[in-house]
């Protein structure tokens, strides 16, 4: 196990950067989710973690040394990769003790640790079946008894729970995070599922255009994104915003609705800006903003009802059930205390 | 509607019989030369099924003409050229494919519309200034014009196809180059390796031009000896078709037990090669 | 032509992720080419030049090697027997490609339907392609024969009289592209059937609706949809023909007389019949320009149809 660090790291192919200085710091057995919409870089700093891509600046440490040139295989780092990678010509056995076969390892010691991971994992039954013979989610566990039989210094997840159905994806979820905390290795897990990443990770990164946007504990990140982009990413159904300028106490949207404010950033007094509330926020309530019904969603153990505010979608979820319908005029009102503000031009969090 | 069905039916198993014909007709005609007795061969109207088999034609072709030798040349420099042909030309494929240098390939397009005879008469030079004529390597050393080739086609083709991720995965497991490929790459591309083998093999037993032009009395193959028993040796047809059959069995065979690996191979290198 | 070599390709743009770069921990794979390298240097591309340099040269057997410069390509175009020979591959090709692309495309046609035993006949169907030619040369010299040839008994069955096939000047040609056809349908046959296979299924489905009849449906979307694949069965046919010489020599070795010397025939006699290597390096070259200038002919039109087509 080792801690990784990741400083000032750059990588550009041709004129593209892909990542723009990057600054990460992953304890010793840490579980970190590197998270973001798709072409943000994670995957690729992920690569550069496992050694796949080269480093074009900036430094990667795992443990006390510094990795750029070292090959993969040198890194002591296991990956499980989105399409589980799985040699298609072995059985899941010899899959697994394929590294510990190149490094020479003793027979006995390589069963010991291919019985012990199957045990981990609930695979003894399927030592000397073929991958195509598994299915999607044995498959996924016979990756990651290829890292673990590794016993490495950090483990790398590519988006490993993008090919499983929605069912399977949210049982893995546990599997793995269980897995973690059983071995305590350093993880680092990329997705582009903010779901996943707020139920899995110790700490989240967010990243955005090759850089990184926060890091941070999940719950940290849901209350207080240090910017639009985090607020509008982690979080689902996401927040909403609404653009307009903040006066004394209260927050004026561009199409003249006041909305009530707990306390009013000096700095922000009379500039442009962004209000932005969370949808489990709102609530019915008489003396709340009015809005006419967009669409209705029961999900049984909640209501989503879109209301159109200031000529905007407004989400709701409304933990009670409610007799509205469609082109109905309801009032809404966010709690002052739970409201977030954010710069109109940089986007930065004015609220604290 | 169902009679129309069935007359369409029919028609398209005529359409196929008509299409297949003269393919099988040909075979057949061949095999019924080889087992008839000269006067059967010269009779008028012609005999397909004579009333006595003549399977002396292919106790003598083996009998005569050290048509043994001439047999094993062909194993041996079809053998020793596939098998360097593969050793060479499946890392090759591997390679091409890993580095993106398919642009590279283009070199074996055009090797392809080369015409045999101009790799022949440098190399005829060569092999007669090293006095190498009366042995078997000349005809080995230019049947890898052949083989070489065929095989780094075929398998540029496999290694494309083989992910990527699978060789990472190797990597990180803690393997080089070599074993990432002697343990990765080559198993999973093993379909690739049977079809190039099968067709170097078939293209290389075939071939003609080459043992013309460089074989020796003692070093002849098949192709060439059958060629030389028209002009010099034998004029009846019994036998002739005989050892014409004797030296087309083994490709045939080949043919139709790997006939879906043929036309994979031969499509996949065929359109590919636009 | 390849930016791989890891220490000298820095600054490269557009690489991708799996084009090994500077500081790359990827190993090269500049060691797997090499072998490949050698061997195809020196069988095929050394050759190559070696016969670009004899042909500038007067090399026959019992002369001194000497410079000539251009005399040897000055000599061809003198030589009737050469220009003669030309005229008779380009027709021996022309035919020869034309007749195995439409029966090869009819071929394919019946082989894309569900037929019981489709593998094992189109396993008989391919035969021909891959026996080995001077064994199949041996059968039709016998089947050409004027007497005793089933060809001829075959044509009397139909009312036509014996025919001298590779026997006479004016029917070997034909004869000899009949073999050829015979010889080379299938691979016309494998090529269009992969773009058989290759064609989505959507617009025929749409077309059916749409009312259109088999044969419209050929004709506006098989056909166009099958063109670049017409196109590589041209190229390579094209190559194939000008290069025949297995089944020439075996059945006819050019004649009668020269009635059937194609370049390729002439190349032989010149270089091992007559020995005069310089003049035959000569011709060499400039059969391989013709054969060359006509694929890059089609390559060009392949091209302009796939853009055409939209899938360039």
């Amino acid at each position: 196990m080792a801690a990784v660090q990741i400083a000032d790291v750059r990588k550009t192919f041709g004129t593209t950067h892909v990542i723009r200085g990057v600054d990460v710091d992953i304890e010793d057995g840490e579980f970190v989710i590197l998270v973001g919409p798709s072409g943000c870089g994670k995957s690729t700093l992920l690569r550069m973690i496992a050694g796949l891509e080269s480093i074009t600046s900036g430094e990667i440490r795992i443990g006390n040394r510094v990795v750029n040139d070292v090959p993969p295989k040198d890194r002591d780092i296991a990956m499980v990769f989105q399409n589980y990678a799985l040699y298609p010509h072995m059985n899941v056995a010899d899959n697994m003790a394929f590294s510990l076969k190149l490094k020479n390892a003793p027979k006995s010691e390589i069963e010991t640790r291919i019985n012990r991971a199957a045990t981990i994992l609930g695979l003894t039954e399927l030592l000397d079946r073929y991958p195509r013979q598994l299915s999607g989610g044995q498959r996924q566990r016979v990756a990651m008894g290829r890292a673990i039989v590794r016993d490495p210094q950090v483990f790398l997840f590519d988006e490993p729970l993008s090919n499983l159905d929605a069912k399977l994806r949210v049982s893995m979820r546990a599997e793995i995070k269980d897995l973690h905390q059983r071995l305590k290795t350093t993880t680092v897990y990329v997705t582009h599922d903010q779901i996943e990443a707020m139920t899995m990770a110790e700490k989240i990164v967010v990243m955005h255009d090759g850089i990184v946007e926060q890091i941070g504990a999940p719950l940290e990140l849901y209350d207080h994104p240090a910017n639009l982009f985090v607020a509008c990413f982690i979080g689902s159904p996401s927040m909403n915003v609404l653009k307009g300028r903040v006066e004394l106490g209260e927050f004026i949207t561009a199409g003249g609705v006041r909305l009530p404010l707990e306390k009013t950033p000096p700095s922000a007094l009379g500039k442009p800006a962004v209000y932005g509330v969370r949808p489990e926020h709102l609530k019915l309530s008489a003396d709340g903003v009015p809005g006419k019904v967009l669409v209705i969603e029961p999900t049984g153990s909640e209501t989503q009802v879109v209301v159109e505010v200031d000529g905007q979608p407004i989400t709701c979820l409304l933990r009670e059930r409610v007799a509205i319908q469609r082109g109905d005029t309801i009032s809404v009102r966010a709690d002052p205390a739970l409201v977030h503000l954010f710069d109109a031009e940089t986007g930065k969090r004015l609220t604290d | 509607m169902s009679l129309a069905k069935i007359f369409r039916k029919l028609g398209l198993v005529f359409a196929v019989f008509l299409i297949v014909s003269p393919a099988l007709l040909f075979f057949i005609w061949m095999v019924s030369l080889s087992v008839k007795f000269e006067i059967d061969n010269g009779a008028y109207p012609p005999i397909l099924i004579p009333e006595h088999f003549a399977w002396k034609n292919y106790t003598s072709v083996f009998e005569s003409n050290n048509f043994l030798l001439y047999f094993k040349n062909s194993i041996i420099v079809t053998g020793a050229a596939t098998l360097f042909g593969l050793i060479v030309g499946v890392p090759a494929g591997y390679g091409i494919a890993r580095m993106n240098a398919q642009k590279s390939a283009i070199i074996i397009m055009i090797a392809r519309m080369t015409p045999g005879l101009s790799f022949l008469i440098p190399l005829f030079l060569i092999f007669k200034g090293l006095d190498m004529l009366g042995t078997l390597w000349p005809q080995i050393i230019i049947h890898l014009v052949v083989t070489v080739p065929i095989v780094i086609w075929i398998m540029i083709g496999y290694f494309e196809t083989t992910p990527i991720e699978l060789e990472e995965a190797a990597m990180i497991d803690g393997a080089n180059r070599w074993q990432i490929f002697m343990k990765v790459a080559m198993p999973i591309a093993k379909p690739g390796i049977v079809v190039s083998f099968i067709l170097s093999v078939i293209f290389s037993w075939n071939n003609f031009v080459f043992g013309v032009v460089l074989a020796s009395r003692e070093t002849r193959t098949l192709p060439v000896a059958i060629y030389n028993m028209l002009s010099f040796e034998q004029v009846s047809w019994g036998p002739l078709a005989a050892a014409a059959l004797i030296v087309t069995l083994p490709v045939l065979i080949l043919t139709v037990a790997a006939q879906r690996q043929i036309v994979a191979g031969l499509t996949a290198g065929a359109v590919k090669g636009g | 032509m390849n930016t791989a070599v890891p220490s000298s390709s820095d600054g490269k743009k557009d690489a991708g992720p799996r084009q090994p770069k500077k500081g790359s921990l990827r190993p090269s794979h500049w060691p797997f080419i090499i072998p490949a390298l050698v061997v195809v240097g020196g069988v095929i591309v050394f050759p190559w030049i070696f016969t670009l340099w004899m042909s500038v040269n007067g090399w026959q057997i019992g002369v001194e090697q000497h410079f000539v410069g251009l005399t040897n390509y000055q000599r061809l175009l003198t030589d009737a027997r050469f220009i003669d020979s030309m005229g008779r591959t380009l027709s021996y090709t022309a035919l020869s490609v034309i007749a195995p692309l439409f029966l090869g495309t009819l071929a394919a046609l019946i082989f894309n339907t569900k037929l019981p035993g489709r593998g094992i006949l189109r396993g008989i169907f391919v035969m021909p392609m891959m026996a080995t030619p001077v064994a199949i040369a041996l059968v039709w010299t016998m089947m050409f024969h004027p007497q005793l040839g089933i060809l001829n008994y075959l044509l009397s069955l139909v009312g036509i009289g014996p025919q001298e096939w590779v026997f006479h000047p004016a029917t070997v040609i034909p004869s000899l592209v009949l073999v050829e056809t015979w010889q080379w349908t299938p691979l016309v046959m494998l090529i269009v059937l992969g773009g058989l296979a290759s064609l989505p299924a959507e617009p025929y489905e749409s077309a059916s609706l749409d009312g259109a009849s088999g044969w419209q449906k050929f004709r506006f979307i098989t056909f166009p949809m099958i063109i670049p694949f017409l196109l590589i069965a041209t190229m390579i046919r094209t190559i194939d023909a000008l290069k025949s010489f297995d089944i020439i020599y075996a059945i006819t070795q050019g004649g009668p007389g020269t009635a059937s010397e194609t370049i390729n025939l002439y190349l032989y006699s010149v270089a091992f019949t007559y020995y005069d290597v310089g003049y035959g390096s000569a011709i060499a070259v400039v059969f391989f320009i013709l054969i060359i200038a006509l694929s890059l002919l089609l390559i060009y039109l392949r091209q302009r149809t796939s853009w055409l087509l939209g899938d360039a």
